[in-house]
């Protein structure tokens, strides 16, 4: 597995890989934002670490909007600058699969890359059949989504969220059992995930993301997915 | 028959017509009167004695027979003793001098005399007259009638001289002297031949007598009650007119003075402290002024009993203390009024005659009571007048030092009327807003911007009734101002009043604080990242190849760091929680309880300390920002469970209170001295205790509840005993929505406990 890390701090970038190398994991460090873009075309990595606050023109969550604008790679954000809720949304909304704020334990920072990976696998051995409502249109086989004819882009996260939703479509899926579903164990208290994720999820399939039809929110509890009757012949 | 004889006849007729015409009109005009009742005796006594004369004179003329001589003789004589007696009694009415059951027992003196008289002629008693030559009678009275003249005749001389002021009538005084002389010269010896004169004497005296009656009963009152009548006019021009206080008083002092015809007249009036002079008339002035305290001084004693007092002779009959210096010495008849308004008495007004100066009497209390009565209107009336002056002036200094206050104050203050027209606007306002100096009475919407208006009315309402002001914030070109409303008038509102800071700098320097508060932050968090990364690669990379000292060393290292790590985010938290918005979610107590403890139950069995809860209703729910009331109850609860040695426990509780949701923290630890129970929730305190010195933290968590509990409107305390434990409350308010103010109070807070 290969992972590049983006960090502008020599000493936590170096220690970092040092840490993963250990682990086994091929590592590609780089020191600013562009540096990492174009490590990122370059080497082709499985995972990315980055960093927000960085030197040059190009700061973290700009390289996050610019890898997800041409692939699904899970992203990490490892950042000093979390003061408040907000900050992480808004680096989640960049495209993130993931956000931890520094300082973070070596060990700790390894088993949430492991996890990230294992997200990302897991999907895509799933073998459900999907669903297709005529206006959703969901294939959990080829990791394709379509809305209304139109083949749109999901991050892995956001894939696995929604194919978890999907496989208890008609219950409600706990907050709890979705973070340690779709994030792993890890994240069981990370509760700003999930709501992140839905509200992107929304914007992405739901036809009126204020009025949502397909995933709906039980107040206090957690998310429901609800199967539409079907609207044919409008297929692919 | 002689010339003298026939004019003596004719002048006895006329003085009889006259006399009795007389009591005609005095007994028309009030018969119950005792004076005018003893009055008519004595005119019909005088009549019976002329007739007797009258009759006696015609008898020798006819040569009439003894029986009839005699029979006039006792006429003659009991009209002689009748009239003497009848004088007296008229006499002693005058003066006054009356005892008990005077009139009957003069009456039935009266009566025995005339019944002696009739036992005398029926049994034909001697009876000692002659005729002289020129045919008058001459008759010589009986030793009795002599005594009872005596008797009766000269006490009323003593009387009437000694009372002579008192009567009052120089004609009554001459008139009754008179008749008293002419009844003497009656008892000289027959010889003389002066009866008749005796007779004529009497008869011109009685007449001078009822002339002076008369002008006494009838002729003087209907004079007064017209002098009276003007009097009171005068002091009824002088209360309605609403002169000064010290006019109306003089006024009065003079018109009782002119009056009741005395020489000088006094005003007390009513102090808390006693009564004090308030104006003279005719006495010296510089006693004015003069404090009586005393019950015993008599103003003092008419005011303590709201009763009039009349006093004949100061000197003489008053006991008591003194009212004024040297008035035993010179005061003669003194009366004393009370002066009454409402139920209260407001001072006394004093009226006194010189030693030498008329004797009042009764009549006189009752005509000062009359002006009294009208005194204490008018004085009441001008001491409201005046106290109402000066309470305008009072009023008008005060607003004009507010004025004044207000306009020299650099903060706007705009007042309003219930229907929010503008009342007032001090210069800085009118600066701010534009408001033109005429605006006052127009809408306050037409004169401010909309935004300077509070964005929620029923909220701003609701405030101002329940803590009594409204805070909120508003932008007037690029500056920020911190609107305080509060209520005008008493218990109904009259208007509101906003008062306006400038807070833009303040703002601004807090901006200034937060952004450097995560700018260092963030810059120690890096060095801090790389730090305890590279630790932690060297500590893989020396396994089990380092000695314990060198293993020991790093783990201090790695705990500072860890150290250093708690108090960066305990720092962001704060300023997180502190100016951060805050949500508003229905929290249900218990499950803020059972996250909290369910997140520290690992730390309590690694401190072996139990840790439960108990929570009295599973529905009890209230509004607030969930994450931020988690935050302060876990951290309450880690400082419990920190502080308690291994064995201890940790108990939380929550409980509805009023208007509010109290969550307490109860722990077995060892207690906080009272000297720091106030400080430990100030933002990196630590309590220097003994014992503690192992304990982590820091020093910023109770600061964290404390900033959560103010963002709520609520509040944080403790109750601790060094060696037992320590009990730690947080009280939020239930359902209702946080008042904006707080947050923007807590930041300025901030700015004041700079970190």
């Amino acid at each position: 597995m290969k992972v590049l890390i983006v960090d502008d701090e020599p000493a936590i970038r170096d220690a970092l890989g040092r840490k993963l190398r250990r682990e086994n994991f091929e590592v590609v460090l780089c020191g600013d934002g562009l540096d990492g873009l174009r490590a990122f075309h370059a080497e082709r990595p499985d995972i990315v670490v980055l960093d927000i606050v960085m030197p040059g023109g190009m700061d973290g969550l700009t390289v996050c909007r610019r890898i997800r604008e041409v692939a699904d790679t899970p992203v990490m954000m490892l950042s000093a600058q979390a003061i408040t809720e907000d900050d992480i949304i808004e680096g989640l909304n960049a495209g993130a699969d993931e956000y931890l704020i520094k300082p973070i334990g070596l060990n700790e920072f390894v088993a949430r890359i492991q996890a990230l990976l294992r997200r990302v696998q897991i999907g895509m051995s799933e073998t459900e059949q999907g669903y297709n409502d005529g206006y959703l249109n969901i294939d959990l086989h080829r990791r394709h989504v379509y809305v209304d004819g139109r083949r749109i882009h999901l991050t892995p996260t956001e894939f696995k969220l929604l194919a978890v939703l999907l496989e208890n479509a008609g219950r409600v899926v706990p907050q709890r059992l979705l973070l340690e579903q779709v994030w792993g164990h890890e994240y069981i208290d990370d509760v700003y995930y999930p709501r992140v994720y839905i509200s992107q999820l929304r914007r992405k399939i739901e036809p009126d993301a204020a009025n949502p039809t397909y995933i709906l929110t039980e107040h206090r509890v957690g998310y429901r997915f609800e199967k539409q009757t079907p609207a044919f012949p409008k297929v692919d | 028959m002689s010339f003298s004889n026939s004019i003596t006849l004719m002048f006895n007729g006329l003085i009889l017509a006259i006399a009795f015409s007389f009591l005609l009109i005095a007994l028309w005009q009030d018969a119950r009167k005792t004076l005018n009742q003893f009055f008519a005796v004595f005119l019909l006594m005088v009549m019976v004695w002329n007739i007797g004369s009258l009759m006696a004179q015609v008898f020798v003329l006819l040569a009439a027979p003894v029986s009839s001589i005699s029979l006039v003789v006792g006429i003659i004589d009991l009209g002689f003793t009748g009239s003497a007696i009848a004088i007296y009694m008229l006499t002693a009415s005058l003066v006054g001098l009356s005892a008990r059951h005077f009139r009957p027992l003069a009456f039935s003196a009266l009566g025995l005399m005339v019944v002696y008289q009739a036992v005398l002629l029926l049994r034909g008693a001697p009876i000692a007259y002659d005729v002289s030559e020129s045919g008058a009678f001459v008759y010589q009275p009986q030793a009795l009638s002599v005594l009872f003249y005596l008797l009766f005749g000269s006490t009323t001389f003593f009387l009437t001289w000694r009372y002579r002021r008192k009567i009052r009538s120089k004609g009554l005084v001459v008139g009754i002297m008179l008749f008293v002389i002419g009844q003497t010269i009656g008892l000289l010896n027959a010889e003389l031949r002066i009866v008749s004169l005796s007779v004529n004497l009497s008869s011109l005296a009685a007449s001078i007598i009822s002339f002076a009656i008369l002008r006494k009963e009838i002729i003087t009152p209907l004079s007064e009650r017209v002098a009276q009548i003007e009097a009171m006019h005068r002091v009824s021009l002088a209360i309605t007119s609403q002169i000064a206080l010290d006019t109306v008083l003089n006024q009065i002092a003079v018109q009782a003075v002119g009056w009741l015809d005395a020489d000088g007249s006094a005003i007390f009036l009513t102090t808390p402290e006693g009564l004090r002079l308030a104006t003279v008339y005719n006495l010296p002035r510089q006693f004015i002024g003069l404090q009586t305290r005393s019950d015993r001084s008599l103003a003092g004693q008419v005011a303590n009993t709201n009763q009039s007092v009349y006093v004949e002779n100061y000197r003489r009959d008053w006991n008591g203390e003194h009212d004024l210096p040297l008035a035993r010495e010179t005061f003669g008849s003194v009366i004393c009024v009370p002066l009454v308004y409402g139920s209260a008495v407001i001072g006394v007004l004093m009226v006194i005659s010189g030693q030498q100066g008329r004797l009042f009497n009764r009549d006189d209390v009752h005509l000062l009571e009359l002006l009294g009565g009208q005194a204490a209107v008018a004085i009441a009336h001008s001491q409201l007048f005046a106290e109402q002056e000066a309470l305008t002036t009072e009023v008008e200094t005060a607003r004009s030092q507010l004025e004044t206050v207000l306009a020299s104050t650099e903060n706007p203050v705009i007042a309003v009327d219930r229907r929010l027209r503008l009342l007032m606007a001090n210069p800085s306002a009118k600066q701010l807003f534009g408001i033109p100096d005429d605006a006052s009475g127009k809408a306050l919407s037409d004169l401010i911007p909309a935004n300077a208006l509070p964005s929620d009315f029923r909220e701003a309402l609701r405030n101002l009734r329940r803590s009594r002001t409204h805070i909120y914030e508003i932008q007037v070109d690029s500056r920020v101002y911190l609107c305080h409303l509060a209520r005008l008038g008493g218990p109904r509102t009259t208007g509101w009043v906003a008062v306006l800071n400038d807070i833009t700098q303040l703002k601004e320097l807090d901006r200034l604080k937060s952004e450097m508060v995560r700018m260092t932050s963030h810059d120690l968090k890096n060095p801090l990242q790389a730090a305890m990364a590279n630790l932690e690669l060297l500590r893989d990379d020396l396994r089990e190849k380092v000695t314990q000292e060198a293993e020991e060393s790093i783990a201090a290292v790695a705990k500072q760091l860890e150290r250093m790590n708690r108090i960066i985010n305990g720092t962001l938290d704060l300023e997180r929680i502190r100016t951060g918005a805050i949500r508003s979610d229905v929290c249900r107590a218990v499950d803020i309880v059972e996250s909290a403890v369910d997140e520290l139950r690992q730390m309590a069995a690694e401190g072996q300390v139990s840790l439960n809860y108990s929570v009295t209703d599973d529905n009890l729910e209230f509004l607030g920002d969930s994450e931020q009331i988690k935050r302060a109850l876990v951290n309450l609860v880690e400082n419990g469970i920190k502080f308690t040695a291994p064995g201890g426990s940790v108990h939380v509780s929550v409980e509805p209170g009023v208007n509010s949701v109290i969550m307490m923290v109860r722990d077995t630890g060892i207690g906080i001295p009272p000297e720091l129970q106030s400080r430990i929730f100030e933002r990196f305190f630590r309590g220097q205790q003994a014992g503690t010195e192992h304990i982590s933290g820091s020093g910023l968590g109770l600061s964290l509840v404390k900033a959560v509990a103010e963002n709520h409107g609520g509040s944080v305390w403790l109750e601790s005993q060094p060696g037992i434990g320590s009990t730690f409350y947080l009280s939020l308010p239930t359902l209702i929505k946080r008042p904006p103010a707080a947050a923007k109070h807590a930041a300025i807070e901030t700015l004041s406990n700079p970190v």
